[in-house]
């Protein structure tokens, strides 16, 4: 399975590429919204995963071009600080499958992403 | 031999007693005895030698070759006779001798056929002993042999001055120990007895300066101000030079900022200007603002020095330069000097000047005052900063005295002291122990001041029973007290009733040894009396402050971490060390986006690094962010902001300093 990472803080990024990795997932991590994007386009991603707040372009924007631009229904889960950025509705809103708050407990994030594989397969 | 009167020395009684002296009756074997013996052996070829003394009633053996005997009876020696005598008594065959040739000795015994004594002559004229070379063959001595046998014996008596002298030195030396020592001790009391008394007068007066004064009050208090603290000068000089001579005098190294303590100097000496002389203060240019080292011993030596110059000039000028005379990548090399066109010191005096108790002229104290320490305490301290103090003068012209400090460089930070206020601090519960009255009337005062509340126990005893019966924040513990004092109580506070609450000793003690003796039965500071009110209450924010971290000890919970990292500790190892590559940075960084204004900045950094920080579960640090982020939202910072990334920044120094040390 191959997922890609769009988070812009190192230490969190490294992490969950490592916990995803030791998990059995391929991850390719980017600390930028566009350059993700751009791999997005190119690759074929069984997931994406992105913060919402990112230098370049937001996880909100990723998300809309993934589903308005691209057209493609892959499972994108938004990573969001509760409270002060945007609301759980509006993720919804956009096309996102699921959002967990930061900070993000690896084993609900191993949960939700076999859900969705799961439900996608 | 069938004579029955003993030969006795007619003066038998001073020469047992000169004996006596020299205690050396039944001592252990001593090497230079034994080679004295061998020396006689060899020189006169003979296989039976002694070094022996004659008491009462034996003959006792200090060192013997081929006799195996350690004392035989008087009445058999033949050395009794030869302490008769004041020269060699040689007999080359006791068979031919009237009086030993029917001897047990050479009939049987040790077989004695050749004999030849020489008696050991004290300075005052004793023969306590002899030294003896024998033979079981006739034999006669030539002339060098019996010089050799002669020098040997006035060198045996030489060892035993010696020997007499050594044990005499030792034992002045633990006399002159004993002194020193109870000169330490008399030093103490004696700074103890009087400081207490100083703490009062100078702490009332404080207190009495601060109420409302007529001008002629105010005048009167202002000459008792500054009697008690030159009282107290004098005081802490003669402390200062039983440190010194005790080795217990260090030289500190803190950053301090050299100009202001020079500019301090200059405005605290230059009241003291007469009227006619003129008194300059020259910095170099080049000269750094920050230096590491001692502040304090600068301001000593350069008070002491300008001091005196000021004492010594009638007319002219008196002036303090510093210049940098050297600069490395590390240090700063400064040149001080204190130049006066005073009286001047004449040049037989200019070495003898720096000893104690010594001025230029003995007439001098009479006319100038002083104690005669300072100098001396100046070029201790001067030298106890690895430099050399040094000195130019001529009569009726003028002196100079200068050193060259080698300074380490300080970061150029000006950290402002913190403000002495009692904010933050609230309404504290204090409890005193002392027992003296005086005392405990003026730490009221001062506390009251302060705003805090005080109890006072009039012992260690008491101390305890209100601690076990109340709540308090702080102890202020005296040393000296009766029936339990300073150091009992506190390690009863700490090992019977295990309470960490902070305890500052108060003392007057001021003596070597004294800090540390506090420190190691858990006392959280120290505070010499007579006490400033400002380093009193320094004292208290110091150990309520370290009281608040202490009790707050950071754990870091890596369980998060440890999650992420599926039990993988390169990993772990590798997200801490990025963890310390990058957060601190970040911390500078967001201080400057804040100093700045940078609202949009601040928010998206702060946001960033919120994330780091959960990662290590930084809970409360992490909170910090998040104040700081919704102020940047708000669009206004407000002082919480501030405070905010202050806590930040020491939680985060923090972390990093244990992620150090794993």
């Amino acid at each position: 399975m191959r997922i890609i990472l769009s988070e812009d803080n190192d230490i969190l990024r490294k992490s969950l590429s490592f916990f995803l990795e030791s998990k059995g997932f391929t991850v390719d991590q980017f600390s930028d919204g566009k350059e993700a994007l751009d791999a997005i386009e190119t690759n074929n991603y069984d997931l994406i995963l992105t913060d919402i707040n990112m230098p370049g372009i937001s996880g909100m924007e990723i998300t809309q071009y993934v589903r308005e631009n691209i057209g493609s229904d892959v499972p994108i889960i938004i990573f969001t600080s509760s409270g002060v950025e945007q609301t759980e509705l509006d993720s919804f809103d956009i096309g996102a499958n699921e959002f967990i708050a930061k900070p993000i407990s690896p084993a609900v994030l191993l949960v939700r992403i076999n859900k969705l594989l799961k439900t996608r397969a | 031999m069938n004579n029955t009167e003993e030969p006795i020395p007619h003066n038998e009684l001073a020469r047992l007693a000169a004996l006596k002296r020299y205690n050396i009756l039944d001592t252990l074997p001593e090497h230079a005895f034994d080679d004295a013996t061998k020396l006689v052996s060899y020189i006169c070829g003979v296989p039976i030698a002694h070094i022996s003394f004659i008491d009462e009633s034996r003959q006792w053996f200090k060192s013997e070759i081929g006799i195996g005997v350690s004392e035989v009876p008087r009445e058999i020696s033949f050395c009794r006779y030869t302490i008769m005598d004041s020269h060699m008594v040689e007999i080359p065959d006791t068979h031919l001798n009237d009086r030993f040739k029917d001897d047990p000795n050479v009939t049987g015994g040790f077989k004695v056929r050749f004999y030849a004594g020489v008696p050991l002559t004290t300075p005052d004229g004793h023969n306590i002993g002899t030294i003896c070379a024998i033979d079981h063959v006739c034999k006669e001595l030539n002339e060098s042999q019996r010089n050799a046998l002669s020098i040997v014996a006035k060198h045996v008596i030489n060892q035993l001055e010696l020997r007499t002298k050594n044990i005499e030195l030792d034992n002045q030396k633990k006399i002159a120990e004993r002194a020193v020592l109870a000169k330490d001790s008399f030093l103490a009391n004696m700074s103890h007895e009087i400081r207490t008394p100083l703490n009062a007068i100078i702490g009332f007066t404080d207190l009495l300066a601060q109420t409302e004064l007529d001008t002629v009050q105010q005048d009167y208090i202002s000459n008792v101000q500054i009697a008690g603290e030159n009282l107290l000068l004098i005081v802490n000089d003669i402390l200062d030079l039983s440190k010194i001579e005790s080795g217990n005098l260090v030289i500190e190294a803190q950053p301090f900022n050299l100009k202001k303590t020079l500019k301090h100097i200059y405005k605290l000496l230059k009241v003291k200007v007469p009227q006619g002389i003129e008194f300059n203060l020259f910095l170099d240019a080049d000269m750094p603002d920050f230096v590491i080292g001692d502040q304090g011993r600068l301001n000593q030596i350069l008070v002491n020095l300008t001091g005196n110059a000021l004492k010594f000039t009638e007319e002219g000028e008196v002036t303090v330069s510093v210049k940098l005379v050297d600069e490395t990548e590390e240090h700063y090399s400064l040149r001080f000097s204190v130049k006066d066109t005073g009286i001047g010191i004449p040049e037989h005096k200019l070495v003898t000047i720096f000893e104690r108790f010594k001025q230029a002229e003995e007439s001098t104290t009479r006319r100038f005052g002083g104690t005669g320490l300072g100098l001396n305490i100046v070029k201790q301290l001067v030298e106890l900063h690895g430099s050399e103090i040094q000195v130019k003068s001529k009569q009726n012209r003028g002196s100079e005295f200068f050193f060259v400090f080698h300074y380490k460089k300080a970061k150029h930070t000006d950290k402002k002291a913190e403000s002495i206020s009692k904010d933050k601090l609230g309404k504290l519960k204090i409890l005193l122990c002392e027992d003296n009255i005086l005392n405990q009337k003026l730490v009221r005062s001062v506390i009251q001041n302060f705003g805090f509340e005080l109890d006072i126990a009039e012992n260690g005893e008491t101390g305890i029973e209100l601690l076990s019966a109340n709540n308090y924040d702080l102890v202020l513990m005296d040393l000296q007290m009766p029936v339990k004092d300073g150091y009992q109580t506190t390690t009863y506070i700490r090992n019977e009733m295990n309470l960490t609450i902070p305890i500052i000793a108060m003392t007057a003690h001021s003596l070597v040894g004294e800090q540390e003796r506090c420190f190691d039965v858990g006392m959280d500071a120290y505070v010499p009396k007579p006490f400033k009110q400002a380093a009193l209450l320094q004292a208290i924010k110091t150990v309520m402050n370290k009281d608040v971290n202490a009790v707050k000890k950071r754990r870091i919970d890596f369980s998060y971490l440890d999650e992420m990292a599926c039990g993988d500790p390169a990993f772990k190892k590798e997200m801490i060390t990025l963890f310390i590559e990058k957060i601190p940075a970040e911390v500078v960084q967001l201080e400057d986006v804040f100093k700045s204004d940078n609202h949009d900045k601040v928010k998206k950094l702060a946001h960033n690094m919120k994330s780091s920080l959960d990662m290590f579960m930084l809970t409360d640090l992490s909170a910090c962010l998040s104040i700081i982020e919704e102020e940047a939202i708000s669009g206004h910072f407000t002082s919480e902001a501030a405070n905010q990334i202050n806590l930040l920044d020491c939680g985060v120094k923090e972390v990093v300093k244990i992620l150090n040390e794993l």
